[in-house]
């Protein structure tokens, strides 16, 4: 019994050490590269905006997996007895969709694109009826992106 | 209509309130509230245990394991006369400490090296040949013996397993409203720590009892130290830190040992043990 707690207790220290770690990093990175792909427009608009006729079109989509931590998971555990918002999953679908956005845009770009319409995000959970698993969030970005027509 | 992409402000999403704080409210919350649930339970049950007639304990013991051990055995001729002797002890102790007319204590003497003693459900009360070759005159065995008939009179055995039902009952349909496996030994955790905590109570209860009839039987108490400086001798690993012992420290034992033999005056004789358990002795060792 008293072992449980002392490896209870190391992943739980373990958990929230390095998913910080890792979500301080990753928040960090995702708002230098929005930055960076800024002028790359995404609208969720079906079809392109009045004057964007002579594109090409063409889909490009990013997916992100991202795994649940110990600590997240231990918070969310207690936090599902009483109600309320599961903040520590949030940041956690946040995080996964905004990158999931950018390896989209990433992906417009190598193609030349100067625009993606018709964004559309995907989420999944990929360990679904493993209860005993550490969960992981699968998010997928799709959408076309317009790139003009090379003369 | 203008196309463009505004920059959205961080923070929307993502509460900005630190997880561990939020991890410590949920713990420190929900333990609190788990604590109080199985306190209530334990104290109700504590109450209402005394509803279930004796002779239903005595059926349910039947069918439990701990007097299985001790009646699969056949006792030798030797074993025997020891059993019959503890249990004479034991009937004359029971008159001592006024056991109600309902409940009778049946001894079981068990040929093991083991130091312990315990009682059981229906008035089963199990001693190790491993105590008893410990205890240095009758006066410590009564002592032990007023013990565990004391732990039958407050129905001691049958607290213990109501609680532990409903206790576990209860942390069970908690802990499945959570997701995680692991906030379940969480909770389960709390629950052994606040059973613990009760059967201590129980235990100082039954010094204090037993002392009471130690007084009534031989007329003075002495002796009855003897029981605990042997049960820690026979304990070969460290102590158990306190929160965590069902039983209370020997020192503490000891002490309120002395208090009572604060009201003896002059000296006092032991009563020894019969040949046969001395005899057993010597060969056994």
């Amino acid at each position: 019994m008293n072992i449980d707690i002392y490896v209870f207790v190391t992943l739980l220290v373990l958990g929230y050490v390095f998913g910080r770690l890792a979500e301080k990093k990753h928040f960090k990175s995702i708002i230098e590269r929005e930055k960076k792909y800024k002028d790359l427009l995404t609208f969720s608009e079906r079809l392109p905006p009045p004057g964007m006729n002579n594109t090409d079109a063409e889909l490009v989509g990013g997916s992100v997996v991202i795994s649940v931590d110990y600590f997240k998971r231990i918070v969310a555990g207690l936090r599902s007895i009483v109600g309320g918002r599961l903040t520590t999953y949030e940041s956690l679908l946040e995080r996964a969709r905004r990158e999931a956005i950018l390896r989209m845009k990433e992906a417009a770009i190598d193609k030349g694109a100067i625009m993606v319409i018709n964004v559309k995000l995907e989420t999944s959970s990929i360990t679904k009826g493993k209860g005993q698993q550490i969960g992981s969030v699968e998010v997928y970005a799709y959408g076309t992106a317009l790139s003009p027509i090379a003369v | 209509m203008k196309y463009e992409n505004r920059t959205i402000p961080e923070g929307i999403n993502v509460s900005e309130e630190h997880p561990l704080k939020e991890f410590f409210i949920l713990a420190l919350g929900l333990g609190a509230i788990t604590i109080l649930v199985v306190v209530m339970l334990s104290l109700a049950i504590g109450k209402l245990v005394h509803f279930i007639p004796f002779s239903v304990e005595q059926s349910l013991a039947s069918s439990s394991f701990a007097t299985d051990i001790a009646d699969d055995v056949v006792l030798s001729k030797e074993q025997q006369r020891i059993e019959d002797y503890l249990q004479q002890l034991a009937d004359e102790l029971s008159v001592a400490q006024q056991l109600p007319n309902d409940m009778n204590i049946i001894v079981h003497y068990v040929d093991g090296d083991t130091v312990n003693a315990f009682a059981t459900l229906g008035g089963n009360i199990i001693i190790y040949r491993g105590l008893i070759e410990l205890l240095p005159h009758e006066n410590a065995l009564a002592m032990l013996l007023s013990h565990e008939i004391a732990h039958i009179k407050q129905r001691a055995p049958i607290v213990s397993l109501g609680r532990g039902v409903a206790v576990g009952l209860v942390l069970a349909s908690l802990s499945g409203f959570g997701d995680s496996s692991v906030s379940q030994q969480l909770i389960g955790n709390v629950g052994l720590l606040t059973s613990l905590t009760f059967s201590r109570d129980q235990e100082e209860q039954a010094d204090i009892e037993a002392l009471q009839t130690l007084e009534k039987y031989y007329g003075h108490t002495a002796g009855a130290e003897s029981l605990f400086e042997a049960l820690s001798e026979g304990e070969s690993a460290l102590n158990p830190p306190k929160l965590l012992s069902t039983h209370p420290q020997t020192e503490d034992r000891l002490e309120r040992v002395g208090r009572f033999n604060g009201s003896t005056i002059g000296a006092v004789s032991y009563k020894p043990l019969p040949a046969f358990l001395i005899k057993e002795e010597a060969f056994s060792r």
